[in-house]
């Protein structure tokens, strides 16, 4: 901290609350130009080609035809049923998150159990899929689900249940999803819960409230005011993130059965984004939008957010964790860790071996990792995606330091304002626009299309990075504030100060968006080239003949886990502090 | 300044210019080599490579995967579209040419395939695209352990599968057929096989752009269909399972597990035989059956080559791929077969390849795959177009839905879906 004393500028800042501190520090001319890289990138990548498709969905090959696609797109067999998937795929994730977190409250010793929840959430969706599709094969001398389903429904072998068949196939693709990504939504309700002062509760209990006032006035109200935002970003997020595990899982013939509005997009339009698949890609917008207006009427709280009081201890009224409780969470956390046994003991077994027989009946081998190892296809894959997830990391990172310090600053509508802007450019899906952004593409580079691959992932990655780290810059103490503005002579002195007070936000976006790029499909899948491909599409073109490959699936799956999954763990303090700090609010 | 502050920049400064470096690098690669567009994946492309290393001049070839569709649209957007591409589906190549995306091509001297197939790449009185590859898509396999004596009608093939599937349901023994009805495209080629032996004017009809998908034609082969697949005990575990069940693990029933007897798909499923055959016994082939006294309905699929209007060097690519000799390698290894005529059948070093070869140069008229000619979605891929209306007919027919009402159901879906990607009724 520096050491300079300029008495009069101290009296000034000491002066003015954090609520205020917008006019300690009118944001310069100069800096506004930091916002540049992050608006261009924004703007030509993101917001252009959200008004490309709007023109698309009235227009066919320029001309205007009014609604025509939509009625088209609505009157299509089965888009009322897709559309009510999307939904519902929507609430689950929150729903079960916030269910977990309520729960795990009694959990003391929860570390562990949250540790193995974090794992899954680390892994690449295609490889939830593999590994669910695995367990689920339909023949029950393979897939361990549908062994034990007939056994337990006492069927014979031939006769049973098929989780992957058109009936179930929806609840089969909800519980990878619910295996995979409600750690994450735990996390974040957890963090919520437990800024919640316990006050509040005893407040509602003293007035006669029952547990049902508890949770809906202690519970339930502030907590949906303060984490609204976060919560709609992870419904977003959930609806277009289906789309991997749909691909991945479901065989052709129940694909439809199981389709949303990123499948059915894709499906319509390809990578071209045209017509009806326009028209789609418009409707799911909308509603986007809805949720964002919704969103920004709960989040009317004062910008900067008054800092909240020394974290509360723990309730005194919680009672001490009952045995019950703990072997309930002890039993969970083994049920999580099934599906990663059988991805491993899969990939333990030859190609032969694990295509025809199942992996507890046949002898161990290495030959499915022998035979990935010894193609280059696999280490191309592995080398163009670490190359890719590293600078694609380091230029959002730079970009969004640099567009999050004059935000920062920012006080009033103006700030809440951005916040919704950066908010609606994290969630518009990455298939809406996939056809207008190539446009753009092809006019920024006239080749080379993994640097394209590159520049698109940028573009998506930037919002959520500047939203976290604006609020972070914007919930440090003043001191930190005064003492950086002190000692950097320049705006960049002060900035990289700030960005070292602020590490837990840096590292969370850093290591978020490595892992993001690093398990990503639907970007790849839209716009990468053949030169060099993407591992998260590798995989999923190895997963075409699902049964024939599962060995060498089953191995490719369990290499690309290693590394994302190793940073989210030793990255998982910063993580949640990162993202608490700058996503709560 | 602390020193950890100033790691990190730097490593991250490093990255930064490596990242860069790379991209560059891979840009200042684009020397005169010919950039080659591919279906081929796995073993195909490498095998594809060894065939353009012998050409002349570099040739740099990308693997597009089967959405080479979307892969190709997406570069034309771009402006970065490929000097050649090799296509699946012959209506792709009409498509692209009607909007003045290719240039047209001269085959060599050497280059004369069967009647019925370079028809198919002529727009505008030019021919647009020339044959590389071919698949005989019209055989049965089974190991000869397993079926002592191969139907020889469609009669005889429903008959067996009645006795067989008798068997199969008392657990006395394996189901007669196996299908990988998961993937759409093995119902369309046993709707093709079907639907060319009944009515052979019919098939090249329904390609058309005023296709009637709800006339007698389609109909009855609906309905002989119908007859075998609602068979009681056909495929290992019912129609549900039959559904879930691709092709690659259909070939396994068969030939590995032996929960079935026989299974029908194209030539290329010696590979998947090779892969998992159990035992020296060899699966042996017999030709789909015909209703009537003929050899049965040959069809056939095959890749085709195209140029780019912007190419550099991209017709002289393709005019030396129609040579007798290009493909050497690859014959010389083995899983090609090969659309020209004029390639010798001693070239052939696999027995299997070099019978169908001679089959393709018979008097029987080769059809191409319907279901690749049609226009826009229609022609099908996983939960789109023909695909699904065939598997909705295939779980119709096998869940006890009757014969009359899954064919009006499945017609009418043709119908419909004709009639959106603009051809036919």
């Amino acid at each position: 901290m520096s050491q300079v004393k300029v008495l009069g500028e101290l009296a000034v800042l000491d002066d003015v609350g954090p609520p205020r501190r917008g006019r300690a520090y009118p944001a310069a001319g100069a800096t506004s130009a930091l916002l540049l890289p992050a608006a261009l990138l924004l703007g030509a990548l993101v917001l252009w080609p959200v008004l490309r498709t709007l023109h698309a969905s009235v227009t066919t090959d320029g001309r205007w035809v009014g609604a025509e696609h939509f009625r088209a797109a609505l009157a299509a067999p089965g888009t009322g049923a897709v559309v009510g998937r999307t939904v519902l795929w929507a609430v689950l994730v929150p729903a079960v998150g916030y269910l977990f977190a309520v729960a795990s409250r009694r959990w003391k010793e929860g570390g562990l159990v949250r540790l193995i929840l974090l794992v899954p959430v680390a892994l690449p969706l295609v490889v939830t899929g593999v590994t669910f599709r695995l367990m689920y094969d339909p023949d029950p001398t393979r897939g361990l689900a549908t062994l034990l389903a007939a056994r337990l429904t006492g069927r014979a072998d031939d006769n049973a249940p098929q989780l992957l068949g058109p009936g179930l196939v929806t609840v089969a693709l909800m519980s990878a999803f619910v295996w995979a990504w409600v750690g994450l939504a735990v996390l974040v309700f957890r963090a919520a819960l437990d800024r919640l002062p316990p006050s509040l509760a005893d407040a509602v209990r003293a007035y006669g409230g029952g547990r049902r006032h508890v949770l809906w006035d202690a519970q339930w109200r502030p907590l949906l005011l303060r984490t609204v935002a976060v919560v709609f970003a992870l419904v977003a997020l959930g609806t277009s993130r289906t789309f991997d595990l749909i691909l991945v899982m479901t065989p052709g013939s129940v694909r439809d059965d199981a389709a949303v509005l990123a499948l059915r997009v894709w499906q319509t339009s390809g990578g071209t984004t045209t017509g009806q698949g326009a028209a789609l890609g418009v409707v799911w917008l909308v509603a986007v939008a809805a949720g964002m207006l919704v969103a920004a009427f709960f989040v009317r709280q004062a910008w900067p957010p008054p800092r909240v009081e020394a974290t509360p201890g723990p309730a005194p009224t919680t009672p001490p964790p009952r045995r019950l409780f703990r072997l309930l969470a002890a039993g969970g956390a083994v049920a999580w860790l099934i599906p990663l046994v059988v991805l491993v003991a899969t990939s333990a077994h030859g190609q032969v071996d694990a295509a025809a027989r199942g992996w507890w009946s046949a002898p161990p081998g290495t030959g499915s990792y022998a035979a990935l190892l010894g193609g280059g296809e696999l280490w191309r894959a592995l080398g163009f995606t670490l190359l890719l997830a590293t600078v694609v990391t380091a230029t959002v990172l730079v970009v969004a330091l640099l567009a999050a310090y004059p935000l920062a600053w920012l006080t009033g509508p103006a700030a809440q304002a951005t916040g919704l802007l950066l908010m609606a450019a994290t969630v518009v899906p990455v298939q809406v626009i996939a056809g207008p952004v190539n446009e753009v593409l092809g006019v920024v580079l006239s080749s080379g299309t993994a640097r394209g691959l590159a520049l698109v992932h940028v573009a998506l990655g930037v919002p959520f990075a500047v939203l976290v780290l604006r609020n972070a810059f914007a919930d440090l103490p003043a001191e930190q504030v005064r003492g950086a503005r002190l000692g950097g002579r320049r705006w960049w002195g002060t900035l990289h100060r700030l960005a070292r007070h602020n590490l837990p936000a840096v590292i969370a976006v850093s290591v978020l968006e490595f892992v993001q790029v690093w398990n990503d499909l639907a970007v790849g899948l839209l716009f990468s080239g053949p030169e060099a491909t993407p591992l998260g599409l590798f995989l999923a073109g190895q997963s075409r003949g699902f049964v024939s490959n599962s060995g060498v699936l089953a191995a490719g799956s369990v290499l690309a886990s290693v590394l994302p999954v190793v940073l989210m763990v030793l990255a998982r303090r910063q993580l949640v502090a990162g993202l608490v700090s700058g996503g709560v609010r | 300044m602390t020193p950890a502050g100033r790691v990190t920049r730097r490593t991250l400064l490093r990255a930064a210019a490596a990242g860069a470096a790379a991209t560059a690098a891979g840009c200042a690669g684009g020397s005169p080599s010919v950039q080659v567009a591919v279906v081929w994946s796995g073993s195909e492309l490498d095998r594809f490579r060894e065939v353009v290393a012998t050409y002349p001049h570099p040739v740099r070839v990308v693997s597009a995967g089967n959405d080479i569709d979307a892969f190709l649209r997406a570069r034309h957007l771009a402006g970065t579209s490929p000097d050649v591409a090799i296509l699946s589906r012959p209506g792709l190549v009409t498509e692209y040419a009607a909007r003045g995306w290719l240039r047209p091509v001269r085959p060599s001297t050497e280059y004369a395939v069967p009647i019925g197939l370079s028809d198919l790449l002529m727009a505008g009185g030019q021919r647009y695209g020339v044959w590389v590859k071919a698949a005989h898509k019209s055989l049965v396999w089974h190991l000869p352990s397993m079926l002592p004596e191969q139907p020889t009608s469609w009669d005889g093939l429903v008959s067996l599968t009645r006795r067989l599937g008798a068997l199969a349901r008392r657990g006395a023994g394996p189901a007669p057929l196996a299908i990988g009805a998961a993937d759409g495209w093995v119902l369309t080629d046993w709707f093709e096989n079907v639907l060319a032996d009944l009515a052979p004017t019919a098939y090249d009809a329904l390609a058309g752009p005023d296709a009637d998908w709800q006339g007698r034609p389609v109909r009855d082969t609906l309905d002989r269909l119908a007859e075998l697949w609602s068979i009681d005990g056909a495929f290992p575990g019912g129609g549900r399972r039959a559904l879930l069940t691709q092709y690659e693990e259909s070939v396994i029933q068969v030939v590995r597990s032996r929960r079935a007897v026989m299974v029908f798909e194209a030539d290329f499923t010696a590979e998947v035989v090779g892969r998992f055959r159990r035992g020296p016994e060899e699966p042996v082939t017999f030709r789909f059956p015909s209703a009537g006294t003929g050899g049965g309905a040959l069809i056939v699929g095959g890749d085709v080559a195209v140029v780019f209007a912007d190419a550099r060097g991209g017709v002289e690519l393709v005019e030396w791929l129609t040579r007798a000799d290009s493909f050497q390698p690859w014959l010389r290894a083995g899983g090609y077969l090969s659309p020209n005529t004029t390639i010798a059948l001693t070239d052939y070093a696999d027995p299997v390849r070099r019978q169908l070869a001679r089959e393709m140069r018979g008097p029987d008229t080769l059809h191409f795959d319907l279901s690749d000619q049609l226009p826009g979605p229609f022609t099908g891929s996983d939960g789109v177009g023909i695909w699904r209306i065939m598997q909705d007919f295939f779980a119709d027919v096998t869940d006890g839905v009757s014969a009359g009402e899954a064919v009006r159901r499945a017609t009418g879906q043709l119908a419909a879906a004709a009639r959106d990607a603009g051809g036919g009724r």
